[in-house]
């Protein structure tokens, strides 16, 4: 629940802000000018921000879609990126963002027609070819859907584009915008899995992974097509036989024709984000394995990543066709 | 001046709560619950502390700079962790009645420079927020649905960067309104307002001590590793490595302990050393979970 709502004074009419406004009466709201301010300034403590984060409203200014880092994404397309908003309900170890921001506030951009101004314009641009943008980069794309409304906005935008892909990254089962409407075939709802003992470990706050492949079913079935993303990988003794079980969990009652990629990748972090992720959660398993440091990336190694790749990529085999699997290294 | 009993003074206290109050009147209730004593009376701030009940207050006069400078005068003088809580409460002026009620500030605004400050984790189960205008004089206007104080912006300028910013908190108990004139103000009433709030306070520090403890156990050292260091000459760079592979080795071997008489003849480097080749040794059966 939340109880405290600092907004952007320029975007307080926004029928954005004024939706949540309903949704949160009994918040407090707070007036702000600008969302730096408060968000990610120096002396703020992500992990105890974390346990009561507030919702900040904001208005994004520039830099709305930006070119997806290279080895995110299929090579096949050019690939795009936008964040609506930046940070995520859940609280995942392994996640980037602990170590991008020190605050855990969200951040909501409300003026989404600024966003899809903007993606018009690369889609005029690159006339002719196939795009993706993807949604979840900085946040999880439909965790915090029935209070942003976004993906319902997003998805009648994208109808007008059906050469277009939009693909919604998330670990969230708030489906029901999606299930209220009709399949969008250039629309690949995309769920981060790990096999259910490690995601219990790590993905605090997050649906269980029985919950997300529910969904994932629930999604294909009203014909929603499907990305399976593996990413990151995590080591453990018995990983081989935990992803395997995941694999078959997922795809048992899943029609492989309604999955429209799957794609893995190791898990890495910049040095400077290991670190502060490290000092938030010293005590945690994740962060006690003797990593390997390559320039300026800390990983499991070349031996621990190029075993899971080999296993990963054989056992997906089994489910779907070759040209459908890919390696994600960011 | 007088020591704090029992403690060496050249040792870090253990202090939870650092208060840094403006007036003597606001401070007295304080004082007198947790039961602390003068510790420093000769400065300009008189400091009161206790360290059984973790409690340690700094009178710093009306005025955020002297609220800043107080509060860095505590933080100095008591060697303050960076895991306690800062906590400045006192009166102040309210568009609204009735007086006695407290609020905490979710925004603070210097008036004069206009900088915002946005201390604190909200308490919202057990305290109503308001925006806080610090004023450089007395406010009698109330023009906007908020409070009024003459050094809270002082205080969040400053004390965030002793521990962080959500282990710095704002609460005020409105003692005048517009129906209500400041003029009326004693401080007997001073005493009266806080006093009546300490049942609430009491709440609000068991939840801020939570946090306390939190980051207490995340930012504190090991007994086994100041030994090592008491034992050993790290140099700063080695020193950095040893924490890193203690931690690490730490959480792989929860159950073990890290023995100083197995390194007698050892040098830093080789400690370093052997911590990272059990670890290395244990990775091939890692369990993540």
């Amino acid at each position: 629940m939340i109880e405290t709502i600092f907004f952007e004074q320029q975007i307080a009419e926004h029928p954005t802000t004024q939706r949540i406004r309903s949704a949160l009466p009994r918040a407090s709201w707070v007036p702000i000018d600008r969302y730096q301010e408060l968000f990610n300034k120096r002396h703020q403590n992500f992990k105890l921000q974390k346990k009561n984060p507030a919702l900040i409203l904001a208005k994004k200014h520039d830099n709305f879609v930006l070119p997806v880092p290279s080895g995110f994404g299929m090579d096949s397309h050019k690939s795009f990126y936008f964040s609506h908003m930046y940070n995520c309900l859940y609280d995942c170890k392994y996640c980037f963002l602990q170590g991008m921001y020190s605050s855990a506030n969200f951040v909501l951009f409300v003026n989404y027609e600024d966003f899809f101004t903007s993606i018009s314009e690369k889609i005029d641009k690159y006339n002719g070819k196939t795009l993706t943008f993807f949604s979840g980069y900085d946040c999880d794309s439909l965790a915090f859907d029935k209070l942003s409304g976004f993906a319902d906005e997003a998805l009648n935008f994208f109808s007008d584009f059906p050469n277009t892909e939009l693909e919604l990254r998330t670990k969230s089962i708030a489906i029901g915008s999606l299930l209220q409407r009709r399949a969008l075939s250039n629309c690949i709802v995309a769920f981060s899995l790990s096999p259910a003992e490690i995601a219990k470990s790590l993905d605090s706050k997050a649906p269980s992974i029985s919950r997300r492949i529910s969904a994932i079913k629930q999604l294909a079935g009203a014909g929603w097509k499907i990305g399976l993303r593996f990413d990151p990988l995590i080591y453990t003794s018995d990983w081989q036989k935990l992803y395997s079980s995941l694999f078959s969990e997922i795809m048992e009652g899943l029609d492989p024709s309604m999955v429209h990629s799957i794609s893995y990748g190791p898990l890495r972090f910049p040095k400077k984000m290991y670190k502060k992720a490290a000092n938030l959660y010293p005590d945690h398993k994740l962060f006690a394995f003797p990593m390997e440091e390559a320039n300026g990336v800390i990983s499991y190694g070349t031996t621990i990543e190029t075993q899971m790749h080999d296993f990963l990529k054989s056992e997906l085999n089994n489910y779907t066709s070759e040209n459908k699997i890919f390696q994600c290294i960011t | 001046m007088s020591k704090v009993t029992g403690v060496d003074n050249n040792s870090k206290l253990q202090f939870k709560f650092c208060w840094v109050i403006a007036l003597r009147a606001e401070a007295a209730p304080l004082i007198d619950a947790f039961n602390m004593k003068i510790v420093e009376n000769k400065s300009l701030f008189p400091i009161y502390a206790n360290e059984e009940t973790g409690h340690a207050l700094v009178i710093s006069g009306m005025g955020s700079i002297k609220s800043a400078a107080a509060a860095t005068f505590l933080k100095n003088h008591l060697k303050i962790n960076d895991y306690s809580a800062w906590i400045n409460l006192g009166i102040a002026g309210f568009f609204k009645d009735p007086i006695g009620d407290m609020y905490q500030a979710n925004k603070v605004v210097s008036k004069e420079s206009g900088t915002a400050f946005f201390p604190g984790l909200r308490l919202s189960k057990l305290v109503p927020a308001a925006i806080l205008f610090t004023v450089s004089k007395p406010e009698n206007g109330y023009k906007e649905n908020a409070l009024y104080d003459m050094e809270a912006a002082g205080f969040c300028e400053m004390a965030p960067s002793f521990s962080c910013n959500e282990l710095t908190y704002v609460f005020k108990i409105v003692s005048d309104t517009p129906n209500s004139s400041s003029s009326l103000i004693t401080k007997h009433l001073v005493r009266e307002l806080i006093e009546k709030q300490l049942s609430k306070i009491s709440d609000i520090l068991s939840e801020i001590e939570i946090l306390v403890e939190e980051e207490k156990k995340r930012l504190s050292i090991p007994n086994e590793v100041l030994e090592f260091e008491k034992r050993f000459k790290f140099t700063e760079t080695n020193k950095y490595k040893f924490r890193e592979i203690y931690r690490k080795w730490r959480v792989t071997f929860p159950s073990r302990n890290l023995d100083l008489a197995e390194f007698l003849n050892s040098k830093p480097k080789e400690i370093i050393l052997k911590l990272e080749k059990e670890i290395l040794a244990n990775a091939k059966n890692w369990n993540a979970l």
